[in-house]
């Protein structure tokens, strides 16, 4: 009896023995799970000039918010960045986002003129501006409808649109989207009424999926901002 | 003739030690090529464990002077060693011109600048701890000290 009850224990043992060892194993695995799970900050821009310059820079948006509070030059100090100097024409900033905020799913401004096509929306959580420019327009027909292809495009898929660039940088034809989640936004004004907090800015933008918030193409470059888990620059790096 | 093999394998255990010590944080190195006719190249490869002890024998007055404008700039070169060191080895710019090409990446805990250029090559790699160890040895310079 006293055997068994021995063979029992030394059993319990080596199994919680063996659980240990398995656990030991695996957490430099979890450890290097989660680093994966960071999220990076792109910016990829790339000239069509004869040359081909191409810029990439990729951060990991943990690092900047452990950096950025130990950055204390000018206006900016502990992460957040001053801005009792910028000229917002009389407007309040923080009471025009408010009322974004509470406002529901529509287009707030369009402005179609013979040069620029502009249009300010919201968009399940998102601010989105396009703004394109014909000011340099070759074939102004041609560049309505080329836009207009950009905006199908972009919407199938954000990442498709090199066709319609190359047709964009043909005809002169800048184009401009940017997308910004409005948690972003109220983060960055969660600060004082002079302050944007960057670090909140940052975290927000964090906790959001992959997205495309930057998007300009015009004759000279390509620009592109965006934030995803991955820790390149897309999958041919900066010849993409 | 024992003696002897024993005094050998004392030596070279001896130096496996010591250059498993030195060598224990990697390596710091940099090298640079001009291609030109007599043209610099410096090919430097020192072990990075060293370069925090040597600075231990740097008068303080030297550090001092080195790191008057670069003290301030310290803990935040110190925060991005120490954040780097937590990434998996990526690369976090890169700039293609022509036949010109910058790369800034992490790689085995090393941070490395690699700058091709038609008129000169430049690699540079330094292990974010041996980072980490100076500035920390730099920014606890105290002035006056």
């Amino acid at each position: 009896m006293i055997q068994l009850k021995l063979r029992r224990s030394h059993n319990a043992f080596k199994y919680a023995s063996l659980a240990c060892a398995a656990a030991l194993l695996m957490s430099p695995l979890a450890g290097r799970a989660q680093t994966h799970g960071d999220r990076w900050l792109h910016v990829r821009v790339v000239s069509s000039d004869a040359k081909g310059e191409t810029v990439c820079v990729n951060v990991p948006l943990e690092m900047a918010q452990m950096v950025l509070p130990a950055i204390n030059q000018k206006e900016l100090h502990g992460g957040k960045v001053t801005i009792d100097k910028f000229d917002t024409n009389g407007v309040d900033l923080r009471a025009l986002m408010d009322a974004v905020r509470k406002a529901k799913d529509g287009e707030f401004v369009t402005v179609n003129s013979k040069d620029q096509d502009v249009r300010v929306a919201k968009q399940g959580g998102y601010l989105v501006v396009h703004v394109t420019d014909n000011s340099g327009h070759i074939h102004h027909h041609l560049n309505k409808d080329a836009n207009k292809d950009v905006d199908k495009k972009q919407d199938q898929n954000a990442g498709s649109t090199k066709d319609a660039a190359a047709t964009n940088v043909a005809t002169n034809v800048s184009h401009v989207e940017v997308k910004i989640p409005l948690a972003v936004v109220d983060a960055l004004f969660s600060a004082g009424n002079d302050e944007l907090d960057l670090v909140a800015g940052l975290r927000a933008l964090s906790a959001q999926g992959d997205t495309e918030l930057v998007s300009v193409k015009d004759e000279e470059n390509t620009v592109r901002v965006w934030v995803d888990s991955k820790n390149t620059n897309g999958p041919e790096g900066a010849t993409r | 003739m024992i003696v002897l093999a024993k005094i050998g394998l004392g030596f070279a255990g001896a130096v496996a030690l010591t250059g498993a010590y030195a060598f224990r944080e990697g390596v710091m190195r940099v090298d640079v090529d001009e291609h030109r006719a007599n043209g610099e190249h410096v090919h430097m490869w020192m072990p990075a464990a060293a370069v925090p002890m040597v600075l231990h024998f740097v008068p303080q007055r030297y550090l001092q002077d080195a790191g008057h404008d670069a003290r301030k700039w310290m803990p935040l070169a110190q925060t991005v060693a120490h954040e780097l060191a937590k990434l998996p080895d990526s690369t976090f710019v890169e700039v293609k011109d022509g036949e010109q090409h910058v790369l800034i990446s992490t790689q085995n805990g090393a941070i490395k600048i690699d700058v091709t250029d038609p008129q000169e090559t430049v690699h540079v790699a330094c292990p974010l701890s041996t980072i980490e160890d100076i500035t920390v040895e730099i920014a606890g310079t105290r002035p006056g000290a």
